[in-house]
């Protein structure tokens, strides 16, 4: 408990570093990252009117604490997505999930039925739009983004419901070529 | 005007300054006026800006019959100013565009001016405060329940955004009560800066903070929700929209103003025909896309919001 206590306040200055609030997700802290990033190491005209108040050493301790406070959240959101995983891998291995000769978009619903998951909690591990996790599902193939997507799509979606990823993406595949 | 309102209701007040002319501010205010009205808002519009008022041109209204200079001359009450532009909940009170020595309002008249806006009976009550960074301006700026300030992409706007924003935390500090001659403290530290080896405001906040426990609780209290909205207005792209958040960190690093970077303007390339010269009458349109924008604007002000770093490359 104090550990995660502990845990949560130094996360708190590194948000702050970011300029961000703590509830921002892994994009924003990214974002964020990249662009005081690229502000505080080209000395930008945006930076010309208040140059003379910023020191040298001010401006390098900035950078370095941007990278301090990048590779420590980063740490962070990877554990929380791990420990995501974890969650819905016990939840799988609770539940009598049906076995499925072809992963087809109906088949990964119905996995994903079983096992009491909703779209939104995966779009929000995954970042990928319900709309799309909805597509996939009932196979509007002519709705869904260019090939390498749908790959990257499927490999999340397998992933959080703890299924073989790569037959996965094969069997929707193959389906997917045989309707085009 | 119809307006709806409650009857217990306290207006919340608004102000857009922001240093330089020709950045937008009685554009900005007037539409956003506009879009809190269009949400079912009752809202007034008070053009304060004592120099060049002209919000009412913004409306495509030609000739007022009363102006705020019949509050000052006539003690006319403010309700009695305001005029209908032919938008539902909204009223504006115009400034004064005709006196030729317009600036002669005194802080007296000024903050009486202030005591009864505040009065008015709306939701919302909009500042136009007008261009410059004069403590006059910073001062009616304080007053404000949202302090919104607009700028444009360009380094000339910005050199005069942090130097208004600046002057306006400082004299923020200043007026700090509760700490003994604490304006006084707070100059002589500023002026004697290079002794304390101060470079900025956030260095000078630190500075007097750790001069004592107690000024350190009081000036805490004060500035804890001592924030500002920042809209950048006529941008042409992306890059130009990311500019946003390179000003607010800024002024978070370096001034210590917590600032909101509440949204922008894109560009309008018709924009112009709007008040121009070549229309018989002006005009009050803008394109779907800047109502958009405008309308976002009012949301983050009103949530105490900001515009989402990660999403601007979908923009």
């Amino acid at each position: 408990m104090c550990e995660n206590n502990n845990n949560n306040n130094e996360n708190k200055k590194y948000y702050r570093i970011l300029e961000l609030k703590p509830d921002a997700s892994f994009l924003e802290v990214k974002s964020a990252y990249l662009h005081l990033k690229k502000l505080y190491s080209s000395k930008p005209l945006v930076m010309e009117p208040i140059m003379d108040e910023i020191s040298e050493k001010t401006r390098l301790k900035i950078l370095d604490q941007l990278e301090e406070a990048y590779v420590k959240l980063k740490e962070f959101y990877t554990a929380k997505d791990q420990k995501k995983i974890k969650t819905a891998k016990e939840r799988v291995a609770r539940h009598n999930v049906p076995e499925f000769e072809v992963f087809s978009g109906n088949a990964l619903r119905l996995t994903r039925e079983v096992l009491g998951i909703n779209l939104k909690e995966i779009a929000l591990y995954s970042g990928i739009p319900i709309s799309h996790l909805k597509n996939i599902e009932l196979e509007r193939f002519d709705l869904l983004p260019p090939i390498g997507y749908i790959k990257a799509f499927l490999k999340k979606y397998a992933e959080y419901l703890s299924l073989d990823s790569q037959k996965v993406i094969n069997d929707y595949l193959k389906r997917f070529d045989k309707k085009k | 005007m119809k307006m709806d309102l409650k009857d217990d209701n306290k207006a919340e007040i608004w102000a857009v300054g922001g240093g330089k002319g020709g950045t937008g501010k009685t554009f900005l205010v007037s539409q956003l006026a506009a879009s809190l009205a269009s949400k079912g808002k009752g809202v007034i519009l008070v053009d304060t800006d004592f120099v060049g008022a002209n919000v009412h041109s913004f409306f495509g209204i030609r000739r007022i019959p009363k102006t705020i200079n019949d509050f000052f001359e006539m003690n006319e009450p403010l309700e009695n100013l305001m005029i209908d532009v032919g938008i539902k909940n909204l009223g504006i009170i115009p400034g004064d565009y005709r006196s030729i020595n317009p600036g002669n309002i005194t802080h007296t008249q000024k903050l009486k001016l202030f005591r009864h806006i505040k009065k008015l009976k709306a939701d919302y009550i909009l500042l136009d405060l007008g261009g410059g960074s004069s403590n006059d301006t910073i001062d009616s700026f304080l007053l404000a329940d949202r302090m919104i300030v607009v700028t444009v992409p360009e380094v000339t706007a910005v050199e005069n955004l942090f130097q208004f924003v600046k002057k306006t935390y400082f004299r923020k500090l200043k007026s700090i009560q509760g700490i003994n001659d604490f304006e006084d403290t707070v100059r002589e530290v500023w002026d004697n800066r290079k002794i304390h080896r101060i470079k900025n405001i956030v260095d000078l906040v630190q500075h007097l903070k750790e001069s004592s426990d107690h000024i350190n609780s009081v000036m805490t209290k004060e500035l804890a929700d001592f924030s500002l909205y920042l809209v950048l207005n006529k941008v042409k792209n992306t890059m130009e929209i990311q500019e946003g958040f390179s000003i607010r960190s800024i002024c978070l690093k370096f001034i210590g103003f917590e600032t909101l970077y509440a949204g922008y303007v894109e560009y309008d390339s018709q924009l112009w025909k709007n008040i121009s010269l070549i229309q018989t009458t002006p005009r009050f349109n803008v394109s779907h896309s800047i109502k958009k924008d405008i309308m976002r604007i009012a949301e983050n002000i009103i949530a105490g919001d900001q515009m989402n770093i990660s999403s601007i490359r979908n923009v």
